[in-house]
């Protein structure tokens, strides 16, 4: 019972700090929950491109990341990062939606 | 009796004809898009959409009328003449490779069968730099649109005419045009029709968005924004950096067959290049 | 050993904690209303071209060059009667009209869940 609830604990400490949303493991040291999150992205922005979704930010995000991570500011570097990813998807998504797209109801 | 028979056979026949067309091709949706325009900008000729927001707008016309005393495009289309006109390296010249030149911008863009790809206007001239050792030129601004803004204007008056060949590449092509026209993308999620269709007339702030009808017809085009000539592929990259979508090349595969679709839609239109607009 | 996860509450405690979760549950409409420094965050975002740019398709009181791609905002309490209604719209228009040629803010994250929670108190507002 004591174990029982120190879990809830650690649950609930762990939605509460966000690190639940993430990729990354809450063990790992910022600069590789970075790393993590930099190949998401990088991986998310090519597959919106390979249907033609890419959005026009995400590359340049991806860069001031880098940059960002360079200088060690691992925090704003890894927001920036999930930025990249959650367009990434979102293009994805988007390009899938228009691949049988017709003609709207105002031409007919 | 009889009366409402017929009349109820003449409506389910004139119903089956709309409903289930022999096969909603090219030919099909070119009669709808053309149409849609046409009524929604009652009084307009087909023609007139060839000037854009200008044939809708009588204060922009009014404007760009006192613009066309002077066209800014001018001293283009006289450095352009000189560009044709220059041999290359190897004393062959543009003339050699476009017979029929210079009023040649009406045969592009086209299918072209051998290489199975859209050709365009652009793309002919670099090749043709190409096989007589020059080098080829950027695809956005500068020389390519300069030589094209004297091609056009010497094509001025000759109908846009592209032909949708019955060969299933060509179709291809056109069906990947007209999709990519008709898809919303970029993060603020506007397809062209939506702003140059659904929209066409109304003002987004102080500027108002033109119909897509007559889009290609005076391209290559002053710019006053850019302040100078720039090309319909340059165009098409800024409209899809302004939706927040990551622009493809200018004269890529995407471009091309956006062009085929487009232009093939202002068929009968004729060309009035290059254009001055806002 | 327990296997209830809470201990059970005292009489007292129980009344107590039903009160606070009545307050909290309690409609939005007795609370206060948004400030006027969060409304003016709220303008500030609407007005804002790489925000919400909303001039851009809709007349609004205080702006200039206004486009007329969507209708005037004004009257909104009418015109949305549930606040909730209207910060659904701004979030993603699709859903009430899937050829709206408005932009999802919400669903594209162009803006924050904050930003949009200060633009809907401000264009109901109007």
């Amino acid at each position: 019972m004591k174990t029982l609830s120190l879990f809830r604990a650690a649950g609930l400490a762990l939605v509460l700090t966000g690190l639940a949303n993430g990729p990354a493991l809450a063990g790992d040291s910022a600069q590789a929950q970075y790393e993590d999150m930099y190949q998401q992205a990088k991986a998310a922005q090519k597959r919106a491109a390979s249907v033609e979704g890419e959005w026009r930010d995400i590359g340049k995000f991806l860069k001031k990341a880098q940059a960002l991570a360079k200088k060690g500011d691992y925090e704003a570097a890894f927001k920036l990062a999930r930025k990249a990813y959650i367009q990434g998807k979102l293009g994805y998504t988007q390009a899938l939606s228009q691949q049988k797209v017709d003609w709207p109801s105002y031409f007919k | 009796m009889l009366k409402r028979i017929i009349t109820l056979a003449g409506t389910l026949g004139l119903c089956l004809s709309l409903a289930t067309p022999a096969q909603a091709g090219p030919k099909e949706d070119l009669a709808r898009f053309q149409h849609f325009y046409l009524k929604r900008f009652p009084g307009v000729p087909l023609k007139e959409f060839a000037n854009g927001v200008y044939a809708i707008d009588k204060v922009s016309r009014e404007n760009w009328e006192a613009i066309e005393e002077f066209p800014p495009y001018e001293p283009y289309v006289e450095e352009g003449k000189e560009m044709w006109n220059t041999p290359f390296k190897d004393g062959k010249g543009y003339k050699d490779c476009f017979p029929d030149g210079p009023a040649i911008k009406a045969d592009y863009p086209r299918w072209d069968a051998a290489s199975k790809r859209v050709l365009t206007l652009e793309l002919a001239i670099n090749e043709c730099r190409q096989a007589h050792g020059e080098k080829p030129l950027k695809y956005k601004k500068g020389p390519i649109a300069i030589l094209t803004a004297y091609i056009a204007w010497e094509s001025r008056g000759k109908p846009t005419h592209v032909v949708i060949p019955d060969d299933p590449d060509a179709r291809a092509a056109y069906e990947r045009g007209k999709r990519f026209w008709l898809a919303r993308r970029g993060q603020l999620n506007f397809s062209c029709a939506t702003c140059h269709a659904q929209n066409a007339g109304k003002h987004i702030r102080a500027d108002i968005l033109s119909p897509a009808l007559g889009h290609t017809t005076h391209f290559p085009v002053y710019r006053s924004k850019w302040g100078e000539l720039g090309t319909l592929h340059r165009r098409f990259t800024g409209c899809n950096k302004q939706v927040r979508a990551k622009p493809f090349k200018p004269q890529s595969e995407q471009y091309r067959d956006l062009e085929y679709f487009l232009t093939y839609m202002s068929n009968g239109i004729p060309l009035n290049g290059p254009g001055a607009r806002k | 050993m327990r296997t209830a996860p809470f201990p059970p509450l005292s009489g007292m405690a129980l009344a107590s904690a039903m009160a606070l979760t009545a307050g909290l549950a309690a409609p939005l409409q007795a609370t206060a209303g948004p400030s006027a420094q969060a409304l003016e965050q709220g303008r500030k975002i609407a007005f804002t071209r790489k925000l919400g740019n909303c001039l851009a398709c809709h007349h609004i009181a205080g702006g200039t060059a206004a486009g007329n791609i969507g209708p005037p905002l004004v009257a909104m309490k009418q015109r949305y009667p549930n606040k909730a209604k209207l910060h659904a719209q701004i979030w993603d228009a699709t859903v009430a009209n899937p050829e709206t040629p408005m932009p999802p803010f919400g669903r594209h994250q162009i803006l924050t869940e904050r930003q949009i929670d200060l633009l809907t108190d401000y264009i109901w507002s109007l």
